[in-house]
């Protein structure tokens, strides 16, 4: 869901590409970041003087879960010993991610199995429906990955407050260090802790925005030298097997961003059950 | 098709419930076989990781420094110390972006184990 003040103003890539490609703009729209604008559907109403609606993002996120939703309930509902394929893909993605969660955060962390399941298998399914043709990719916005990650962030402290209590600020003390030291290790490891977040959201934003953005450069280039005429639609077969090969890579990517995060938030409740390093 | 057809069911069992007998002993045994969970970050194949890694140290500093320039800069604001809070923080955001990159790097590290071939590094004992 978008706030939205006014009319949809040109954002600052928009201005930069528009620059960069302004030539092209004005013969023919092929703008690589076409792909991230968001569309009003139909407005949710006004709260406090901003306008919400629902957007083309929102759609997706909807779609996603309702398709990881059926995915994972509608071949488990009948709980078969032998399972089916559909069943078998929903029990191995459980036990993968169970796995993760086991290995990485420790046995404790198993009550935020949930959590991790959520947000990887959320993650996951929208970057892969995002590659579809006419799609929206929601994790390309920095807005979407950054409120995941502060959720996760939240958690984190919420969580390592309400077990450890005062114990939690041992995060920051590294033992062992000498009292001369000590007020300077302590506020760079509050700031390596702040960064966390941060680091966490714009890995998986930086990803998702510069693979789509390649992808239509190089889609871009296939119709523009197709459109010179002969020899370029000769041309046109080198960027196309580029963007045919960068779209498998993108698929890739889109997993293993999933993935990261997923072991990256086991990484940080980790932190969060056992905060002495 | 819901009717499981698991021969290795122990004999003697009434219909249904010989594939279900003995599965409370079956879960107990596969749950001691299982080996104990060590925490050690899940290796993330040898393809794309090097990019992945490269991304991963990259955000990782960076971030560390624009929360450290973005808190000074708050602190300034608040105090009206400018520039001097953000002078400091921006410095130990660097310092932070140090940390966070040894961090991450030594966890990278213990994902993935030193190839055979890796030469050894030169002794400091070797005086010559």
């Amino acid at each position: 869901m978008r706030v939205q003040t006014g009319r949809v103003e040109p954002t600052f890539l928009d201005v930069l590409v528009a620059k960069e490609w302004g030539f092209r703009l004005a013969e023919k729209p092929i703008e690589p970041i076409h792909q991230f604008q968001i569309h009003d559907y139909f407005p949710l109403g006004k709260i406090g003087g901003v306008h919400f609606a629902f957007t083309n993002s929102a759609l997706l996120m909807v779609i996603t879960v309702l398709v990881v939703s059926f995915v994972l309930l509608a071949p488990t509902g009948a709980r078969r010993l032998v399972p089916t394929r559909g069943q078998l893909v929903a029990e191995q993605l459980f036990g993968f991610v169970s796995n993760m969660v086991e290995s990485t955060a420790g046995h404790d962390a198993m009550k935020f199995f949930p959590l991790v399941f959520t947000l990887f298998t959320f993650i996951l399914a929208s970057n892969w429906l995002g590659m579809l043709p006419y799609s929206f990719t929601v994790s390309s916005h920095l807005i979407v990955t950054a409120c995941l990650a502060v959720l996760v962030f939240l958690t984190v402290i919420i969580y390592g407050f309400a077990r450890n209590g005062l114990k939690f600020f041992k995060l920051f003390v590294p033992s062992g260090i000498p009292w001369f030291i000590i007020w300077l290790v302590v506020p760079i490891e509050i700031i390596s802790f702040l960064s966390r977040p941060v680091s966490h959201s714009l890995r998986l934003w930086g990803n998702m925005l510069a693979g789509h953005i390649v992808l239509k450069v190089f889609g871009g280039m296939v119709v523009g030298l197709a459109s010179i005429g002969a020899l370029g639609a000769i041309a046109a077969v080198l960027p196309l097997g580029m963007a045919v090969a960068l779209t498998g890579l993108e698929i890739l990517v889109g997993g293993l961003q999933a993935f990261v995060f997923a072991v990256l938030t086991c990484v940080y409740l980790h932190d969060a059950i056992h905060p002495g390093h | 098709m819901a009717n499981p057809r698991d021969t290795k069911s122990p004999e003697g069992g009434d219909g249904d419930r010989s594939a279900t007998g003995d599965l409370a002993a079956r879960i107990a045994r596969a749950k001691a076989a299982r080996p104990q969970p060590i925490a050690q970050p899940v290796d993330v194949g040898p393809g794309v990781s090097a990019a992945n890694r490269a991304f991963r140290l990259a955000s990782e500093f960076v971030a560390a420094i624009i929360v450290g320039a973005g808190i000074g800069y708050g602190i300034d604001a608040l105090f009206g110390t400018r520039p001097w809070a953000m002078v400091i923080l921006l410095l130990l955001g660097f310092a932070a972006g140090v940390v966070n990159v040894v961090r991450s790097s030594a966890e990278l590290n213990a994902a993935t184990a030193v190839p055979p071939d890796t030469p050894a590094a030169p002794d400091d004992d070797d005086d010559d």
